[in-house]
Parts: structure tokens; C-alpha cells; sequence
């Protein structure tokens, strides 16, 4: 039976709205354009009051008064949108890219970098060990990682004797980094698959009744 | 014969019909169950009672919807186990995300449960600044915090009387697309053994973390693990309704790109029969 | 500006972000409570000034919107309507709480339907694309469809059902050839960001700030 919630006719609606752009352009679609639009810089609104009612508590009961310095530095940051005094909001920007970058660096240095050499260095020691399909695994694990990492740091282009036999490495870089985006694109079909099954069951289901 | 190319409309007709056709007539398609997805069940269910678990990260409430299937489906599980759980939420829709997915497990006592909110289950606000938020957080929680999120005051509320900091937090589950920023300061600065429920389109990019991290990360695969971590639970959800309609529309993608490629080799045979 | 506050701003930005990453780096590196009490102040400082983004959003779509209404531009009553349901939604939303179940319901039932609406309908043009590009013609399009179409199928419970190694192969082609190919792109994205982290400490990096600085 035909829902009777408010909610779920508005949620249908849009969602009606939306799928209308698989026809065309139309003023439907314009309407969940806009909407959409209005509801998530209204949310970042509404988000933002809530959050800096409970950031700056403390200073507003006198628990910690100096977050008065933050406070200010974040109006300075709204200069951002005022072309004329933008550099206003630099100062409060160089803090956030200071800080920023240094967690990122001391970060991306352990996560990104030493653990996954680790990792490859341990993966090769365990090539031959194990189950046939298991060492084919680690050993493709090992190979793709080093010509991947080749073709992305040498692009250069090499002179001399080794430049065919390094080109051919880099090739096979090249179709390592084919294959992880087709087999990433073959993936993700799931979710998106997933998210039209979610919204078209709720209109059939939720809405229609059926 | 040569095969006329399909106009994208009547394409996206067929499209239409497929989810239509599983929406409204089940099909009860099987799956698997993974190793990965057993792992992490039965990782949850050996953490003491009363251990505080963190479900956070950063990104966007539709991305996150695959997420969904497993996370309620673990908070169910964890409600059975009596673990308490801190909702941190690091991206502006990620409150609302959280609070559908503890609202969709039924697990508050309004629902049925047994879950009180600021005795097993509290909501953070949501805390801005990327990095310096995750550091900030795990250094010392009521420093980085001062409310929750309907602004009172951390100090009373009992759950959070027992989170000091990282050294409180039990595990750290991740339902959001960011979960590098939770490999680099959670896992591998604070050793805090981390669970990504990964939407697909992520897990091909995150999957490396998984083999630097063994034994302290990780991570299930979209709307299949969440399947299967449903079936785990006993909870049938949107996990197993998206198995059904993509088990049909997995045949129809298939299909057309074989079609596509039909079309266009007998498009070249026709055009070099006019040549010859 | 007088070339003299030019100067003395441009320099004490980049005196701030070299301060600032010095005292984070030092506070993670080197044993120090003094250092650790000025880092982790910085970063609550970090986290405050973050927040106010958030009405960044505000003030660049209200100025379009309005600037669209006055000279009456295409769409202009759409963008009426937007306005309005801005202001709208800022009250609603700060009398009810953002944790309401009556906010909750509404933003599910508007926007979070929406973008799944909108993120739903990629699978009708990813379909219509994969039937038009995937046209094996060369070796690289016949290794980039077929992974492509592999795990597309071996994911399908369809295939599953009858061959349950499916489920085991897929696994294997996610976590070995797919697996590689991230892990090279995050080791030189490792190595890039690092670069670039020492790039902006030595202040040959002026990237968002370029806006700010160049008047």
C-alpha cells in the first residue's frame, strides 16, 4: 500500500527528481540541483554552529581563555572570501598548513613509505615458501611493486646500452597500473550498483508498497 | 548481419528494468563467506566486555551507505556483547551517518535495546582539522573535546569518564572512505588494532595497508562483505537485498560490453566485404 | 599596500608555517613535555580554526546566488529558491539540533537522497560507457576490459553459487595484482608528499597561500 509519511513522498520525489536527468536537462532536475546544493551548505552551517558552541566552551566559562587566539584567527580566516583583505586569512592559513604538513610528513614517511618497503622485503622472503598459488601471489606482489614504482620515478628518458631493456620495464609498469584500475573498476560497479538498488527499492518498496 | 549500435536510452531502459525486476520479485542470490569477514567477526567478539570501541573517520554519508551493512550489523553485535561504543566523527556528514546506523541497529532501549546513551553509546561532535584532529584526539580526548554532541559537558557523561585517551580505545572501526588518515595515527602510531568496512570502489586503493599491517588491520569488501557480516550476524539487510539485484546486473554489464564488442566486429567485417 | 607590509606579511606567513612544522615535527621526534604542550596547543588551535570553513561555503554561494537573482541570469528563480532554503534550513537546523531524529529524518529524506540518487545513476552511464569503450582493439584494451569484466563476474552471486572458488580467485586478484599497482602509486605518493612537506619548510612551495599573498 501507498505510503502516507511526508517523508518518504519528499524522499521519493527527489529522488524522482533526480533520475530525471537520465532523460534530459530538464526544470525537475534544476529543482534537486539546487536543493541539493542549498541543504548541504545549510547543513555545513548548521554543523558549524553546533561545533564551535562546543569548541570554544571553555573559553566561554573561563576554563581556558586562551582560546581566544584561535577564535580570533578564525574570523581572520573568513577574510578568505573578500578579495581585497584575502591576505588577512594567510596568517590563520600558514598555522593549518604548518601544522598539517608536519603530521602528514612524519606520517606518510612511516605509513606510506617504510611499511610498505617492509612489506615488499617481507614478501619477497616468502616467495618460495608456501603453497604454489600463494608464491605466485607474492611473487606478482613483488614484481608490479617495483616496475609500478619504476614507471611512476623514471619517466625519464635513458641513452646508452640499458635504455631498451629499461623502456620494457617501464612498459610493463605501464600495464601493471592497467590492470589495478580494471580490476579497481570491475570492484567498484558493486557500490555504485548498490546505491541504485538502494534508491530505487525505496521507491518501490517504501513509497509504492509493493 | 551487421548490428545496429544501442542508443545509452535503451541501454539505461534495460538497466531500469533489471533493478526493477529485483526490487520487486527476490531472488535469494547465494554468496560466500569470506576468511577476512570470519576474522574481524570473531575478532569483535573476543574483546572484553565493557571495552570502548571508536567508530570514526571523514567522508561523505552516500559514499558511506555500503559501509552501513556491516556497521550495523557489528553494532548489533557488539550490543550483544556488551561492548561500549564513541561515535568520532571527523567529517561534516559523518554525524549524521553514525547516528543512522546506531538508530537503523535498534539498539537503544527506545528501540528494544539495551543501550543507554552516555552509558554505552555517546556521540561526538564533529571535530575539523583533518590530521591534527585524529592526534589530538587519541593524545588526550577530553582536552580535544570539551561536549558531546548535544553539548554537555564530557565529565558527565559516564561513558567518556573512562576515555582519557588512545590507551582507552579497545579498537577502531572505520566506515568512512578516509581510512588513511586512520592507518597512520591510530594503527600505526597508537598500535590500536583498526577495522575498515570498505566501500569496493576504496578497497583496491586501501588494500595495501592490510599487508603492512597484519594481524592489526583489517578490512571487508563493500556490499559483499557487508553481506556477509549480515549473514554472520543473522541480521538480513541492505547487504543482501544489493547481492540480489547485482547478481543480475553483473550478467547484464557483462552482457553489453560482449554485445558492444559483437557490433563493432561485425560493423568491420560488413564495411571490408563493401571494400573487397 | 605599501611594498613594506607586503613584505613583512609575506615573510611572517612563511615564518609561521616553518615555526609551526618545526614545533610538530620536534614534539613527535624529540623528548620534550614543553615542546609536546605548544604542539598540542597548535593543534587544538588547528582544530578551531578549521571549523569556521564551514561558513566559507556560505558566503561564495550566497554572493553567486544573489549577484544570479539581481541580473535576473539563467535559472535565477531556482537560485531564488536555493536562498531562501539556505536561511531555511540554518534555523530549522540550529532550533532542532543537529542530532534530532526531526533534523535527522530531513536531511536523510533530502540531500542524502539525493546524492545517492545522483551516485545511483552512474551505473546507467557506466553501463552505457563499458557497451560503448570496452571495443578490444589492441592489447591494452583487451587487458583492461578483461580484468575489469573478471571481477565484475566473479563478485556475481550467480557465479558464486555454482563455482565457489569464484569467490577465492577474486580475492586473490584484488589482494596480489590490484594490490601492487596501489601500493606502488601510495609509495610515490609517499615520497611525493614528503617532498613537498620539505619543499613548503624551506618556503619554495606557495600554493593556497599564492591567492593571499599576490595583491
Amino acid at each position: 500500500m501507498i505510503s502516507t509519511d511526508p517523508w518518504i513522498w519528499l524522499s521519493a520525489l527527489m529522488t524522482i527528481c533526480s533520475f530525471s536527468l537520465l532523460y534530459g536537462d530538464n526544470p525537475l532536475f534544476r529543482f534537486a540541483e539546487h536543493t541539493y546544493t542549498a541543504i548541504v551548505v545549510g547543513h555545513s552551517v548548521v554543523t558549524g554552529i553546533a561545533t564551535l558552541e562546543s569548541r570554544f566552551l571553555p573559553l566561554f566559562t573561563g576554563a581556558k581563555p586562551l582560546l581566544i587566539v584561535p577564535l580570533i584567527l578564525g574570523l581572520m580566516s573568513l577574510f578568505i572570501v573578500w578579495r581585497r583583505y584575502a591576505w588577512v586569512a594567510s596568517i590563520p592559513i600558514s598555522i593549518m598548513i604548518g601544522v598539517g604538513t608536519a603530521l602528514s610528513m612524519r606520517a606518510l614517511i612511516a605509513t606510506e613509505i617504510l611499511s610498505n618497503i617492509s612489506a615488499v622485503i617481507r614478501e619477497s622472503a616468502l616467495i618460495l615458501v608456501g603453497p604454489p598459488v600463494t608464491s605466485l601471489g607474492y611473487l606478482i606482489r613483488v614484481v608490479f611493486t617495483l616496475s609500478g614504482v619504476f614507471y611512476l620515478l623514471f619517466t625519464v628518458g635513458h641513452r646508452g646500452p640499458i635504455s631498451k631493456p629499461l623502456s620494457y620495464l617501464r612498459e610493463f609498469g605501464k600495464y601493471v597500473f592497467l590492470c589495478y584500475l580494471g580490476l579497481s573498476v570491475g570492484n567498484a560497479t558493486m557500490q555504485l550498483s548498490g546505491l541504485a538498488t538502494s534508491c530505487i527499492s525505496r521507491l518501490i518498496n517504501q513509497w509504492l508498497g509493493l | 548481419m551487421r548490428i545496429r549500435e544501442l542508443k545509452s536510452r535503451e541501454i539505461w531502459v534495460v538497466v531500469l528494468l533489471v533493478y526493477l525486476i529485483t526490487c520487486l520479485i527476490p531472488l535469494g542470490a547465494p554468496f560466500e563467506m569470506s576468511d577476512i569477514t570470519v576474522e574481524i567477526y570473531e575478532f569483535i567478539d573476543e574483546l572484553p566486555e565493557g571495552s570502548i570501541v571508536v567508530i570514526g573517520g571523514s567522508a561523505v554519508f552516500a559514499f558511506d551507505l555500503e559501509s552501513s551493512a556491516s556497521l550495523i550489523a557489528c553494532i548489533k553485535q557488539m550490543h550483544r556483547n556488551n561492548l561500549r561504543i564513541v561515535c568520532a566523527p571527523y567529517g561534516v556528514e559523518a554525524v549524521q551517518f553514525e547516528k543512522y546506523c546506531v538508530d537503523a541497529a535498534r539498539v537503544d532501549k527506545k528501540y528494544g535495546g539495551n543501550w543507554e546513551y552516555g552509558i554505552d553509546y555517546v556521540q561526538l561532535p564533529y571535530m575539523a582539522g583533518g590530521a591534527a584532529a585524529y592526534v589530538a584526539f587519541l593524545d588526550d580526548v577530553h582536552t580535544a573535546i570539551a561536549t558531546d554532541v548535544a553539548g554537555t559537558p564530557l565529565d558527565e557523561i559516564p561513558l567518556m569518564r573512562d576515555l582519557q585517551n588512545y590507551e582507552d580505545i579497545a579498537a577502531w572501526i572505520c566506515p568512512h572512505w578516509a581510512f588513511d588518515m586512520i592507518v597512520r595515527y591510530v594503527i600505526a602510531e597508537k598500535d590500536i588494532p583498526g577495522i575498515y568496512f570498505a566501500q569496493s570502489a576504496a578497497y583496491g586503493s586501501y588494500v595495501p595497508y592490510m599487508m603492512a599491517y597484519p594481524g592489526k588491520c583489517w578490512m571487508t569488501n563493500g556490499f559483499l562483505g557487508g553481506a556477509q557480516y549480515e549473514r554472520l550476524e543473522g541480521v538480513p539487510g541492505l547487504g543482501h537485498a544489493v547481492v540480489d539485484s547485482y547478481a543480475l546486473m553483473s550478467i547484464v554489464y557483462v552482457g553489453f560490453v560482449v554485445l558492444g564488442n559483437i557490433t563493432m566486429y561485425t560493423a568491420r567485417e560488413e564495411e571490408e566485404d563493401e571494400i573487397q | 599596500m605599501s611594498k613594506t607590509l607586503t613584505y613583512y606579511r609575506t615573510y611572517l606567513v612563511r615564518a609561521l608555517i616553518v615555526i609551526c612544522m618545526l614545533v610538530t615535527l620536534a614534539s613527535w621526534y624529540l623528548v620534550s613535555p614543553q615542546i609536546d604542550a605548544v604542539a598540542n596547543e597548535l593543534q587544538i588551535w588547528n582544530m578551531n580554526i578549521a571549523t569556521f570553513t564551514l561558513f566559507v561555503g556560505l558566503v561564495t554561494i550566497l554572493s553567486r546566488y544573489v549577484n544570479g537573482v539581481k541580473n535576473r541570469s539563467e535559472n535565477w528563480p531556482f537560485m531564488l529558491y536555493a536562498t531562501v532554503l539556505i536561511f531555511v534550513w540554518i534555523i530549522f537546523g540550529t532550533i532542532t539540533g543537529i542530532y534530532a531524529d526531526v533534523y535527522q529524518v530531513a536531511f536523510l529524506s533530502t540531500k542524502i537522497t539525493l546524492h545517492i540518487a545522483i551516485l545511483g545513476q552512474l551505473i546507467f552511464y557506466m553501463t552505457s560507457a563499458a557497451y560503448k569503450l570496452f571495443r578490444i582493439r589492441t592489447f591494452r584494451t583487451a587487458l583492461y576490459a578483461t580484468c575489469t569484466i573478471a571481477l565484475v563476474l566473479l563478485n556475481s552471486p550467480l557465479i558464486l553459487g555454482p563455482f565457489p572458488i569464484a569467490d577465492k580467485i577474486s580475492f586473490w586478484l584484488l589482494n596480489n595484482p590490484s594490490m601492487a599497482g596501489s601500493r606502488a602509486l601510495m609509495l610515490t605518493g609517499g615520497i611525493g608528499g614528503a617532498v613537498l612537506g620539505i619543499r613548503i619548510l624551506l618556503g619554495l612551495e606557495k600554493g593556497a597561500l599564492r591567492a593571499t599573498e599576490e595583491l
